[in-house]
């Protein structure tokens, strides 16, 4: 029955293709993020962040910003500048509608200690664990890949990349140097 | 989902199965809806079978493989520099048959299109519905001089990665310093373009970091340009010294262009000497990529007819020779050929792990939609390479394609190279090539999980 299931789920996919707006088969333009995001948005490479069950909201804002300029990436304002406004929108809803799968990483006791105590900033909009975001337009950040985290700060603590949401620029940019591996792991961590 | 009810779940499938009837009447009576036969087990193949049983696991999908073991091509040039383990390259089929999918070790050897069945090497004939025809590329040795398939070991090519790749590394351990290594680039288009490129950096950052800078790289090229290569010159000139363009420049890298006697025609194995119509070079170590085209079994099928490879149906990734064959990966040619360098050329596809992924994707959708009598989804292509040049320096270029009025377009907006300058024309901080160097490893962690988990 589970595979009957899944059969369906496919098949919606591709039956809701109207050849009138090209961004409608959601899911096959899906498909072209799993390469660097992994099967179903759920990623098994650290650097590369996961992305299904993030909000629609969060996902939405980061690509039209990347789109705009706003928001400073290597490589993903390339990329997103090929899709179109509605194609972006229908991305957001297609991951933010799958589970969040954390990878929860072990870390020694000291960094967790220390990630924790240096992370208390981060509570507020995040929750304790990353896993309780306040608001649409936050990324959960529990079982998160640490070292995606970590290059996440590094880009909002150097001035020479232009990233978007002052609050957290400002935040990260509060951290001490040796504090940034112990904040990321600590969130890698966390299952919940 | 939310939006696909029930009701129109059951009328999907009632239409489906008397659809797929029609489609393979000689199925009709089979066990299983269809039955997909996949040739080759690399990035293409292996994602073509796990997405063609993901969409439908009614569908009976076999693949055939002669090694037991894939070792990925993209990133194996870390391997010659030393700053990768090949282990970290390698990745056999359990996850496939995990997935329902039948993973036979075995070499096809004939295709009897009339009849749709295949024969392996170990005697077996199979019947197929549909096929994925993904055997990669076969190297043609013989257009170049002295050259032979019995050299290889003395003068690897390293272009299809495993013992190969071993070869390379432990004659670069061995070269002396001053000693010179030759890269010799065959005409395109070849598999993996910025390849030869990110070679010539991963052996010039190992030269620097093991004392050996005084050697030198030769790259004998067969073409007038080549994949980032602003992006190569831009960081050789801020890591190894690049002077210009042209044989006998200072720097550790040396980049000979066809037209200034890169074009190599003859080979002298026993004293590694190369000759082209302006240079005699003698290598220390001496690396030829072999010309190459479509794999073997695709011209044995007849499939290989726009130049030595296959071209496709874009809509669906179809041989243009047979509709029930789907062919893909580096043995088939997606859009017309473009030089390098003009900014509004309709590129083709290039012969890269992620291109052959998103094709096989596309062909999986398509033959699902086929047998279950949907209509042909929306294909999408997409492309992202990255090339190491030394440790935490990488850059990348992306590529998407679409399909417009039946041929293939290059998106241009969604595409490029990574940056050279920035937009008011200061230099590129440090922290961009670091972070795409990064990158490259969770890119390679995820197209091997995506293909083969």
């Amino acid at each position: 029955m589970r595979n009957k299931l899944q059969m369906a789920f496919a098949l919606a996919g591709l039956f809701f293709v109207a050849p009138v707006q090209a961004g409608d088969d959601i899911e096959g333009l899906a498909r072209t993020c799993y390469g660097c995001h992994g099967t179903n948005g759920v990623s098994v490479g650290q650097s590369m962040p996961s992305i299904a069950g993030l909000s629609a909201d969060y996902l939405k804002t980061v690509m039209m910003e990347w789109k705009s300029g706003a928001r400073a990436s290597a490589n993903m304002t390339r990329l997103i500048s090929g899709y179109s406004d509605a194609e972006i929108a229908g991305l957001a809803s297609y991951f933010s509608k799958l589970p969040w799968t954390p990878q929860v990483q072990k870390t020694s006791k000291e960094t967790l200690a220390k990630g924790k105590a240096a992370s208390d900033r981060c509570e507020s909009c995040h929750g304790v664990t990353g896993g309780e975001p306040d608001g649409d337009d936050i990324p959960r950040l529990n079982g998160q890949w640490a070292k995606y985290l970590e290059l996440e700060l590094m880009k909002y603590r150097d001035e020479a990349f232009q990233m978007s949401h002052k609050k957290m620029i400002k935040n990260a940019r509060k951290l001490d140097e040796g504090e940034v591996n112990s904040v990321a792991e600590y969130f890698g961590a966390q299952s919940k | 989902m939310s939006q696909f009810n029930r009701r129109e779940f059951i009328k999907t499938l009632a239409a489906a199965s008397s659809a797929s009837a029609l489609a393979f009447p000689s199925i009709a009576r089979a066990a299983a809806k269809a039955r997909v036969i996949v040739i080759g087990g690399g990035y293409g193949g292996a994602t073509a079978a796990k997405y063609v049983k993901l969409l439908d696991p009614g569908i009976d999908v076999t693949l055939i493989e002669p090694n037991k073991t894939y070792t990925s091509c993209p990133l194996s040039n870390e391997v010659i520099s030393g700053y990768r383990d090949i282990k970290t390259l390698q990745i056999g089929y359990d996850g496939l048959k995990k997935r329902g999918v039948n993973v036979l070790q075995d070499l096809v050897v004939g295709v009897d299109r009339a009849k749709k069945t295949v024969t392996l090497q170990g005697g077996k004939t199979l019947q197929y519905d549909a096929m994925v025809m993904s055997p990669g590329v076969e190297f043609h040795y013989n257009t170049l001089e002295g050259y032979s398939e019995a050299v290889i070991n003395d003068i690897p090519h390293a272009w299809k990665a495993g013992e190969q790749t071993l070869i390379l590394k432990k004659q670069l351990e061995a070269m002396p310093d001053g000693g010179k290594f030759v890269i010799v680039v065959p005409k395109g288009p070849f598999r993996c373009p910025p390849g030869p490129y990110e070679r010539a950096s991963q052996v010039a950052s190992y030269l620097k970091h093991h004392g050996k800078a005084k050697s030198k790289i030769i790259i004998l090229d067969a073409n007038d340009s080549h994949s980032k290569k602003g992006l190569f010159q831009q960081a050789w000139k801020a890591l190894y010294g690049f002077e210009k363009e042209g044989l006998g420049t200072s720097g550790m890298i040396e980049w000979v262009k066809a037209s200034e006697g890169g074009n190599v025609n003859k080979l002298d194995a026993a004293t590694k000497t190369v000759h082209s119509d302006f240079v005699d070079l003698k290598a220390d170590v001496l690396n030829i990529i072999p010309p190459h085209k479509a794999g073997k079994i695709a011209v044995t099928a007849d499939l290989a007819k726009a130049d030595g490879w296959c071209k496709v149906v874009p809509m669906t990734m179809a041989s243009a020779e047979d509709e029930a064959i789907y062919t893909i990966g580096d043995s088939c040619v997606a859009g017309e050929m473009a030089l390098y360098g003009n900014p509004n050329a309709n590129f083709d596809m290039p012969k890269s792990a992620h291109i052959a992924m998103t094709q096989a994707k596309v062909a999986a959708a398509a033959i699902v939609a086929k047998v279950n009598g949907l209509p042909t989804p929306t294909p999408y292509y997409a492309n992202t390479c990255y090339s190491i040049v030394d440790e935490g320096y990488g850059f990348s270029v992306a590529h998407q394609y679409r399909v417009v009025d039946g041929t293939f377009k290059y998106i241009k907006e969604g595409s490029g190279i990574s940056p050279m300058a920035m937009p008011d024309k200061s230099p590129v901080p440090p922290i961009y090539r670091k972070l795409e160097a990064e990158y490259a490893d969770g890119w390679l962690r995820n197209v091997m999980a995506d293909a083969f988990g």
